[in-house]
């Protein structure tokens, strides 16, 4: 008896103990957060960058999602140190996400008070969804009137919301592409319809193709792949570009993917031999099926998808633009950049900025920066890639960027309404049905979030 | 009269105070993070709870908008046939199984224990990818067989179309549910008072007689605790859903357990998500409770 009340007892106080401790350590996390904040918000008021001549170091960590090799720690461990060289006052540490689970990752971050001080992401990210939320810190002071200028202008708009206010400083882009099997349009006699040179072809010619190459034997030509919203950018713009359709207006402030030129779109895709709307497979199945010759053509690519995918690949990859009625494509386009979480801490938040200047501004490490993310600079840096053949070849595809609708309001929800309305069209849904359900639902969320 | 002992009173005391010192570890536990969960989810399904902002307080909308959402009721639907499919037809294919294994010895039980446990045993995980490379709509080993075989003309879609999809999971539950039913009804036959068995064989009591008047009775605790487990089960089915179709095709593969995933954290609508989630366990616990009260009744 003696015993099992020691026991007892013993017992309720490692456990009164556990509690006590995990309480005194958040107090002293929190202290040291605030004696941290303290002597670097002073070294902020003058104007000094965080942590630049402070005697104590700065933590903050960088979330990233897999933009090239932003997403491999190998790469970005090297240009960590290169920042920590340069700013040893400054601890970064990383976390890399997936598109999978990123999303919910940040999001439960979010609501823990845990968000991560940097986060390297895109627009619809950065400025739609957090910067909308009032999540995201101002980056005006990082967009001086120099950086605007060298900074192209279709990038500095989608970087800012309506009222002008910048939520990301970008880092590189890429224009979204389509691919084929060359081998396999070249067997099937179908090359004639597409321009090798320019990369572009007419809807006409692509009917052409897939047809030629479903009636030479190869019957999944093409698939409208919807069970999920990954690569998603791929399936709008095919349906965008067929017939000249848009997926907003142009100021962002709503969903026009309604239109008559994308209902037609929808119905030719739907009515095409070879070409499927395939509700089991999502973008990044579709291109492992099109890279182990599955399919004979991806909608879901760029040049990331062919350099990372270069050993399963035994075939010849053409990239092409998406085809179009007027030979003018309008591809969907890819910004990615900084983007930093109000925290409340201006020392982080001070460090954050440094870090965001050292790599996408300093003059060596911006190359580097750009270079891991397999992309295209958002500024002139001189030609980066002179001496890498297949990023001179994906180059051509830049002067074909559309407009970067992705901020408009509401952009989570269209996204899952895009993909559930692409699943009703293939399970036989009335193309105009779903498409207009598909537009309330997505104007109803835009209107919620103006 | 009988005198009372103070000291058996104290005693009583002391050993009441030890044995609530010992429970209270995990009883922290429990309250922490069971009881106080669910009083959460219930209080959350009165409000308009998303992200960052202040809860609202609606009332019951959230309920009176459940039966209007059809993808809700479409919902519910699929649980349903899920469970009056999977339950049946692993309740009475693991009584079959276990009927046939339990007098065996040695190694050819053990064999069989093995085989149909081992889905059990395997990361859901596993399991699902190498199911969904079996469904796989255009190198899947049915439309493999099927194609050379001659019973399919093309590829089916095993996965991606409405027809077929649901089937499917069901199909895939069906494996995975087995293994433990079985586990435990060879372990209460096993535990059938055998002389009982005997007895009627001598009074020339068929096998069919002998297990339904003699074996079916002692193992009833048994089958009861394996519907009331199976069903819960098939109400909570998520984890294959997620992996394999994401409630797709168009909302035909969509679950309860699914649906409460895809308000809550896709969409973000805190409270809808707890307010099915009430739903759901409003639901389980009303047919437990039936099957508790059949069960004592036969």
């Amino acid at each position: 008896m003696k015993y099992r009340k020691i026991a007892a007892l013993t017992l309720s106080l490692i456990m009164a103990v556990s509690v006590a401790a995990c309480g005194s350590s958040s107090d002293t996390q929190k202290n040291a957060d605030d004696n941290a904040a303290t002597p670097s918000t002073e070294s902020n008021n003058d104007a000094e960058p965080a942590g630049g001549d402070s005697a104590e170091s700065t933590d903050i960590t960088l979330w990233t999602y897999p933009i090239g090799n932003w997403g491999d720690s190998a790469t970005v461990d090297g240009l960590i140190s290169n920042f920590e060289t340069a700013h040893p006052d400054i601890n970064v540490t990383v976390e890399y996400l997936d598109y999978t689970n990123g999303d919910d990752q940040i999001n439960t971050a979010i609501e823990g008070g845990q968000a991560p001080d940097i986060v390297l992401e895109g627009p619809e990210r950065l400025v739609a969804n957090w910067g909308a939320k009032g999540l995201m810190v101002d980056l005006a002071d990082l967009w001086t009137d120099d950086a605007k200028e060298a900074i192209y202008d279709s990038v500095e708009n989608a970087c800012q919301d309506a009222n002008g206010v910048f939520y990301e400083y970008p880092l590189c882009m890429t224009a979204h592409t389509m691919a084929i099997n060359r081998d396999m349009f070249e067997a099937a006699d179908a090359l004639q319809y597409l321009d090798e040179e320019t990369r572009t072809w007419t809807t006409e010619n692509f009917q052409k193709a897939v047809k030629a190459v479903y009636d030479s034997g190869q019957t999944d030509v093409g698939a409208v792949y919807c069970s999920g919203q990954g690569g998603d950018q791929g399936t709008r713009a095919l349906v965008n570009n067929l017939y000249g359709g848009t997926f907003t207006n142009a100021e962002h402030t709503e969903y026009t993917a309604g239109s008559d030129e994308n209902i037609k779109a929808l119905e030719l895709l739907n009515s095409m031999e070879g070409i499927k709307f395939d509700s089991s497979i999502a973008g990044g199945d579709e291109i492992n099926l099109f890279c182990n010759g599955t399919l004979g053509m991806a909608f879901c690519w760029n040049v990331a998808q062919e350099k990372g995918n270069a050993d399963a690949i035994n075939f010849d990859v053409l990239p092409m633009a998406f085809p179009t009625e007027s030979g003018d494509p309008q591809l969907c386009g890819g910004i990615w950049g900084f983007g930093i979480f109000d925290n409340g801490d201006e020392a982080k938040i001070s460090a954050a900025k440094t870090f965001i200047d050292f790599m996408a501004n300093d003059e060596t490490q911006a190359v580097e920066s750009v270079k891991a993310s397999s992309y295209w600079p958002v500024k002139d840096l001189g030609n980066i890639y002179s001496d890498d053949e297949l990023m001179t070849e994906y180059s051509v595809f830049v002067p074909y960027m559309g407009d970067y609708y992705q901020v408009v309001g509401g952009w989570a929800e269209a996204r899952t309404a895009w993909w559930n309305m692409l699943q009703q069209i293939g399970s036989g849904t009335d193309v105009k049905t779903a498409v207009d359900e598909f537009v309330t639902t997505a104007n109803a969320a835009a209107a919620a979030a103006q | 009269m009988e005198k009372k002992n103070p000291m058996s009173k104290a005693l009583v005391r002391r050993e009441t105070l030890a044995g609530y010192s010992f429970m209270l570890p995990s009883l922290v536990f429990f309250v922490g993070f069971v009881i106080y969960p669910m009083i959460m989810c219930i209080y959350t399904g009165f409000f308009d709870s998303t992200m960052n902002r202040e809860d609202i307080f609606i009332g019951i909308s959230n309920y009176k908008e459940l039966f209007q959402d059809s993808i809700f009721l479409g919902a519910l639907k699929n649980t349903v046939i899920i469970v009056v499919v999977s339950v049946p037809v692993t309740c009475i294919f693991s009584l079959w199984v276990s009927s046939v294994i339990y007098n065996l010895t040695g190694p050819i039980c053990s064999a069989f224990r093995v085989i149909f446990y081992l889905p059990v045993v395997t990361g859901s995980v596993a399991v699902t990818v190498v199911w969904r490379w079996m469904f796989n709509n255009y190198y899947g080993i049915f439309n493999y067989i099927g194609n050379k075989t001659g019973v399919l003309d093309r590829n089916i879609n095993w996965l991606g179309d409405e027809k077929y999809a649901l089937a499917c999971i069901i199909i895939i539950l069906l494996t995975t549910s087995v293994g433990q039913p079985i586990v435990l009804y060879v372990s209460a036959l096993n535990n059938v008072d055998q002389s009982l068995v005997e007895a009627a064989e001598v009074d020339g009591a068929t096998k069919f007689q002998c297990f339904w008047k003699i074996k079916w009775p002692q193992i009833m605790p048994t089958t009861l605790y394996i519907l009331v487990i199976t069903t819960i089960n098939s109400f909570q089915c998520f984890a294959l859903i997620q992996l394999l179709t994401s409630g797709g095709p168009n909302h035909s593969t969509d679950t309860i357990m699914y649906y409460i995933y895809y308000n809550a954290f896709k969409l973000y609508r805190y409270g809808y998500g707890n307010a099915m989630g009430v739903i759901l366990a409003i639901i389980i616990a009303v047919l437990s409770a039936l099957q508790f009260k059949m069960a004592k009744s036969e």
